[in-house]
């Protein structure tokens, strides 16, 4: 299967756990290339947030705190940036200050924007993937570079009972070539 | 003074002012709070805490009053000031202490009694409204209890999470508690604003009270050598 159609499929088997909610921008809405991906998920796991990336990121590990598994989506990398405080200091932190007493478990969609056929500019196509496996203890970020790894990372992602949370990185230009 | 005209002492809005239930522990009287921090301080001075801790002083038939209104099941977030909070929910007072001993009082955590605390500015807050969205999608009648100093009211995370919660009606109030101080920071000064935001508002979701410490931002007010 292709890319884009292994994503659909991943997405679907995301949504069939009665845990699950879908929450960011463009997520019962059409808006960004992942949206597509989610036509086939029911209306009521989908959660439309207003703009607000550090709340929605607090959000989803409050929603985990309290026994969801939500799949908490940016589009891109350089969106994520707005909500580090919560993955870094909380989510991932969370574990450790609490003497893993609390272990949510979030999964995170996001994406190195695509470059080809149009270039976003520089502020839209980072890849931090890197760095964040350097500012994170226990959330393990995982990096989708060919079809036949989506579906076993968002299955690890949900099923793992290590009490870590999941970075998906996902890569647009991806969706189309591969 | 009496427990019951502490409960009287402080009349706050964002309550619900129902006594159906019973508070979720056995209301500790302010002379109970006070000594624990007093001894919390004592061990700090003496150099037994290798960590920072932020006493509480002065609120205390405020938050005797707050406490009437939170259930055993209800979750409690705060700040890195939180030894109040973690015993009025009814955490034993021995097993708080020695949390703060192993150096945890910034960040007191106890998921059995559902605190959570965050050493981080604002940190706390879309958290509490994740577990206030998800009692009300579950439909349980438990409540978020969300603990801000008056300098993290003003931010736009909390202007952000009060909006969401206020217009999704979610199961939360905020407790601002006002020491006119970030730090050392003078917060209306900070902000050239005489009057802050929600202090003389009577929003629904806010409970809002001013108190005066005699303790520090942080430690107890004596420089310790380790």
């Amino acid at each position: 299967m292709k890319y884009f159609d292994e994503m659909c499929r991943a997405m679907e088997f995301l949504a069939h756990d009665p845990r699950t909610i879908f929450l960011g921008q463009a997520v019962a809405c059409p808006g960004t290339i992942m949206s597509n991906t989610l036509k086939n998920v029911s209306r009521g796991k989908l959660l439309e947030l207003p703009v607000t990336e550090e709340m929605q990121m607090g959000m989803s590990t409050g929603l985990a705190l309290a026994g969801h598994a939500p799949v908490c989506i940016y589009p891109r990398w350089n969106f994520l940036l707005l909500a580090v405080n919560q993955i870094v200091n909380h989510l991932d932190k969370l574990p450790i200050v609490s003497n893993g007493g609390y272990q949510p478990k979030v999964i995170i969609r996001t994406g190195i924007g695509s470059e080809r056929p149009l270039h976003p500019q520089h502020q839209h196509v980072g890849d931090f993937t890197e760095a964040f496996r350097l500012m994170c203890k226990t959330i393990e970020i995982i990096r989708l570079d060919e079809a036949e790894q989506i579906f076993p990372a968002y299955k690890k992602a949900l099923e793992r009972e290590d009490g870590r949370s999941t970075i998906v990185v996902e890569h647009g230009d991806y969706y189309n070539e591969k | 003074m009496t427990k019951t005209e502490e409960r009287k002492a402080a009349v706050l809005p964002g309550s619900s002012g129902q006594d159906v239930q019973p508070p979720c522990a056995p209301v500790l009287t302010a002379e109970e709070l006070i000594s624990f921090e007093t001894e919390i301080a004592e061990a700090f001075n003496a150099g037994k805490i290798r960590a920072p801790i932020h006493l509480y002083y002065g609120n205390e038939a405020q938050m005797i009053e707050i406490f009437r209104d939170i259930k055993p099941d209800d979750w409690v977030f705060c700040s890195w000031r939180s030894h109040y909070q973690c015993l009025l929910k009814g955490v034993p007072r021995e097993e708080v202490k020695a949390e703060i001993l192993a150096g945890r009082s910034i960040s007191l955590c106890f998921p059995k009694y559902r605190i959570v605390s965050s050493a981080i500015v604002t940190g706390v807050l879309p958290i509490a409204v994740g577990v206030a969205l998800s009692l009300k999608r579950r439909g349980e009648t438990a409540r978020v209890h969300c603990f801000a100093g008056e300098m993290t009211a003003e931010t736009g995370t909390f202007h952000e999470c009060l909006k969401y919660s206020t217009n999704h009606q979610l199961p939360i109030r905020f407790i601002i508690e006002d020491n006119g101080k970030s730090v050392c920071t003078d917060t209306r000064e900070a902000w050239n604003q005489p009057a802050l935001t929600y202090e003389n508002s009577r929003h629904p979701l806010v409970a809002y009270y001013k108190y005066q410490s005699k303790y520090p931002h942080a430690g107890a007010g004596q420089r310790v050598q380790f």
